[in-house]
């Protein structure tokens, strides 16, 4: 089987989701399974035709017919925004979303106790805010650590008594710890979890392995090795392992160690949303992403330079790719490329060529090096020493990005993406372009 | 980092998955309602299936089931795989703009709401008809039902551009596990549908009529309180040949209408259908291949010689 895992090395908004929806678009795929995050992802895909959804919890691959989506216990699980976002799906004519969807017993659930409790944090930040999304995903992460056999897990959600013990339990002791939260009472909860118990599949660890034996699999990703728990710029992180190592345990547990494909993905702005350090941040830039929208919870999102120093390290913490997608070169104004695209994500505005460049070493340090796992205290000093960088720029914007990308990184791009749908993707090599296939639409 | 986009409210979230697992869907029946909803009612009433800018090439597809007491889950299955069934017809390509009515048949000796039909709808407004099915629950315990009503008014009142232009039959699948009265009463269509006729319709002729317009089949799902019984088979295989189809389990409904049309569209044949339903994830593809073998195999939609001129009225019903 060829499979393929496919993660962000930014800070999240590459491009992750058009990437997994070409790729479900040019082979057979069985089924695309998530191994991090949760709700708070936004993997936009548009199609040719228009049509566009922002996927949170269905794997971006969900447009392409008969493509199933596995949740692994990795996620932290939403039922409250799966039902919204099927419903969305089925405006957009794919009804079908829910019934191929799987779901692992062991997942966490993210609760409305969890996103109060994450606001309220959040909110008692004040200025200090870590950028989270406010949807309860960290909290819940951290509620499955400290009581790790009371945790409401997705597999309750089939036994209405344990599910309201559970969330009773994680009511108080957040109340106790943060005051009373703005949520709405457990038996108001309850027909909610247990509606989705009813209407999506709910399978045990051993399911995965099946399917990873019945058909090829694409790992999509959710944010970015910057922003890892362990390897991100402490405390400007999400509670959630961002590089390959869910899935290459998912992969080894099956007995498949080492043989999928690593696909990295990059965006030629490096961009982030939310604080923390973003060294090549340049707010001349004459960028907006339509799809990103200033919200309150990570304010405006933010464009800068190709930061080949912060991706390098992203490689480096994540142990490597065998290829690089390499999106968004229709912002390079390339002429084979036109700048003034239809709409679709982070067009220019004033229609022309950006002045986009390649950050290769910073004033103070031209390399980042990785730290054991853990040491949030040496994370929190690296993040400090960001802050105070400045970003060096050796040359002007390059002509030839994917020369200069791959050079800059050492790594050869294997995909380039020049627009918003999977017909704006070029394959650069045999392996990336898989068994090709007609892009339908 | 992405950002939360779909709205996390309890109880809008509660409501969306009740609707999906079809728990409160027919609200009208499970309210207490006891007669036919006036967006179902036949009296008077004609279905059409039209070509639209939207959907040029409309392919009309009923689906007419039986609410008398051993059928009773039938809707609620269909309504809980409705997606699949759509999606199947739609994403797979296997008919071009499908749209579909619902209705039901009870008895018209005995019942309140003997014959309910929606519209032919290509979104999920088929959905609000499936809701507002009376489920009668009843039946009269003689081992016959007034299918032979239903067929009388897919023959007689329905108008479809894709026979109109395209000279096309539409496809008609009728789910049931009894037997059809002999004759079309006079007097059960003067009160249930409005027409007056001058004598009863032998059910023979009145199958004649509308096979030439609807390629029909019947489904006898297993587990039904007759479908053991050679009696209704046969009947049934006498009207309709190998049309007449055995179902193993009623949770395989969906597929199997899907595949019957692609095949009958020569979209695909049995084997790809099966491969598409295992890629769906569908677990009855052991039922809908065992039910459609039958059925594989160079039968193709039927086609009228062009072009296709309509008669009565315009509408394209050919009256006897």
């Amino acid at each position: 089987m060829n499979h393929v895992v496919v993660v962000d090395l930014g800070y999240g908004d590459a491009g992750k989701g058009t990437v997994v929806d070409w790729l479900c678009a040019t082979r057979p795929v069985h089924t695309v399974v998530r191994f991090n995050g949760g709700a708070q992802a936004a993997h936009n895909v548009v199609l040719p035709d228009g049509r566009q959804h922002t996927f949170a919890q269905f794997g971006a691959g969900t447009f392409r017919p008969g493509v199933r989506t596995h949740l692994s216990r990795y996620v932290v699980v939403d039922p409250l925004a799966l039902a919204a976002e099927a419903d969305h799906l089925t405006s957009v004519g794919v009804p079908d979303a829910l019934d191929r969807l799987t779901v692992d017993g062991d997942a966490l659930l993210a609760t409305p106790y969890h996103r109060a409790a994450n606001r309220a944090r959040e909110m008692a930040r004040g200025a200090d805010r870590h950028g989270s999304c406010g949807l309860g995903v960290g909290e819940s992460v951290a509620y499955g650590l400290a009581h790790p056999d009371e945790a409401p897990r997705v597999a309750d959600c089939r036994h209405p008594e344990r599910l309201r013990r559970r969330l009773t339990l994680l009511r108080d002791r957040l109340t106790a710890e943060l005051g009373p939260l703005d949520a709405p009472p457990v038996a108001d909860c309850l027909p909610a979890f247990t509606g989705f118990a009813d209407r999506v599949r709910i399978v045990d660890g051993t399911y995965l392995a099946g399917v990873l034996r019945a058909g090829t699999c694409v790992f999509e990703g959710a944010q970015g090795v910057l922003l890892d728990e362990w390897h991100g710029f402490h405390p400007y992180t999400t509670w959630s392992t961002t590089t390959f190592a869910n899935a290459e345990t998912l992969l080894t547990e099956a007995g498949l160690a080492g043989s999928a494909q690593r696909l990295g993905v990059l965006r030629t702005t490096t961009t982030r949303h939310g604080p923390g350090p973003l060294v090549t941040e340049d707010p001349a830039l004459p960028f907006t992403d339509p799809r990103n929208p200033t919200n309150p919870w990570q304010g405006r999102f933010r464009f800068g330079h190709f930061d080949a120093v912060a991706h390098r390290y992203a490689l480096a913490v994540a142990g490597g790719v065998d290829g690089l997608a390499l999106t968004h070169l229709d912002l390079t104004g390339r002429p084979d490329s036109p700048a003034q695209r239809a709409p679709g994500t982070g067009c220019p505005t004033d229609g022309g060529p950006a002045p986009l460049r390649i950050c290769r070493r910073y004033d103070t340090l031209d390399r980042l090096d990785p730290g054991p796992p853990g040491d949030l205290d040496r994370q929190a000093a690296l993040t400090a020493r960001l802050a105070a960088a400045r970003p060096v720029y050796d040359d002007g914007p390059p002509t030839d990005w994917v020369a200069a990308v791959e050079a800059a990184l050492d790594v050869p791009v294997t995909l380039t993406s020049h627009g918003p749908t999977a017909a704006d993707k070029i394959a650069r090599s045999a392996q990336v372009a898989g068994q090709l296939v007609a892009v339908p639409g | 980092m992405g950002s939360g986009v779909w709205s996390t409210d309890v109880y809008d979230a509660a409501k969306r998955y009740r609707k999906a697992t079809g728990k409160s869907a027919f609200s009208y029946s499970d309210s207490g309602a006891r007669t036919v909803h006036t967006a179902l009612d036949p009296k008077g009433a004609t279905r059409e299936s039209r070509d639209s800018a939207e959907h040029p090439q409309s392919t009309p597809i009923a689906v007419l089931f039986d609410v008398t007491g051993s059928m009773g889950t039938v809707p609620r299955t269909l309504q809980a795989k409705l997606p699949q069934l759509l999606g199947l017809l739609q994403r797979q390509g296997y008919a071009s703009d499908p749209q579909i009515m619902f209705g039901a048949i009870g008895d018209a000796t005995c019942d309140r709401v003997p014959l309910q039909v929606g519209q032919f709808e290509s979104d999920n407004r088929m959905d609000d008809d499936l809701g507002r099915i009376v489920l009668e629950g009843g039946g009269g315990g003689q081992m016959m039902e007034s299918y032979e009503l239903a067929m009388y008014f897919m023959a007689r009142h329905t108008v479809t551009d894709s026979w109109r232009k395209r000279g096309r039959r539409g496809y008609l699948f009728i789910i049931g596990d009894e037997l059809a009265y002999p004759v079309v009463k006079a007097r059960e269509v003067r009160d249930r549908i409005g027409d007056r006729l001058a004598e009863d319709v032998p059910i023979r002729q009145l199958v004649d009529e509308l096979t030439a317009r609807w390629d029909t089949y019947y489904l006898l799902p297993a587990g039904s309180h007759y479908s053991g019984n050679r009696k209704v088979l046969d009947f049934w295989r006498g009207l309709l040949g190998q049309h007449a189809v055995e179902l193993d389990d009623l949770d395989a409904v969906c597929e199997t209408i899907a595949l019957t049309v692609g095949l009958g569209e020569q979209a695909i044949d049995l084997e790809q259908g099966l491969r598409d339903l295992e890629r769906t994830g569908s677990a009855a593809t052991a039922t809908v291949s065992k039910a459609l073998a039958r059925l594989d195999g160079g039968r193709g939609a039927q086609v009228s010689t062009l072009p296709f001129t309509s008669t009565g009225r315009g509408s394209g019903v050919t009256r006897l």
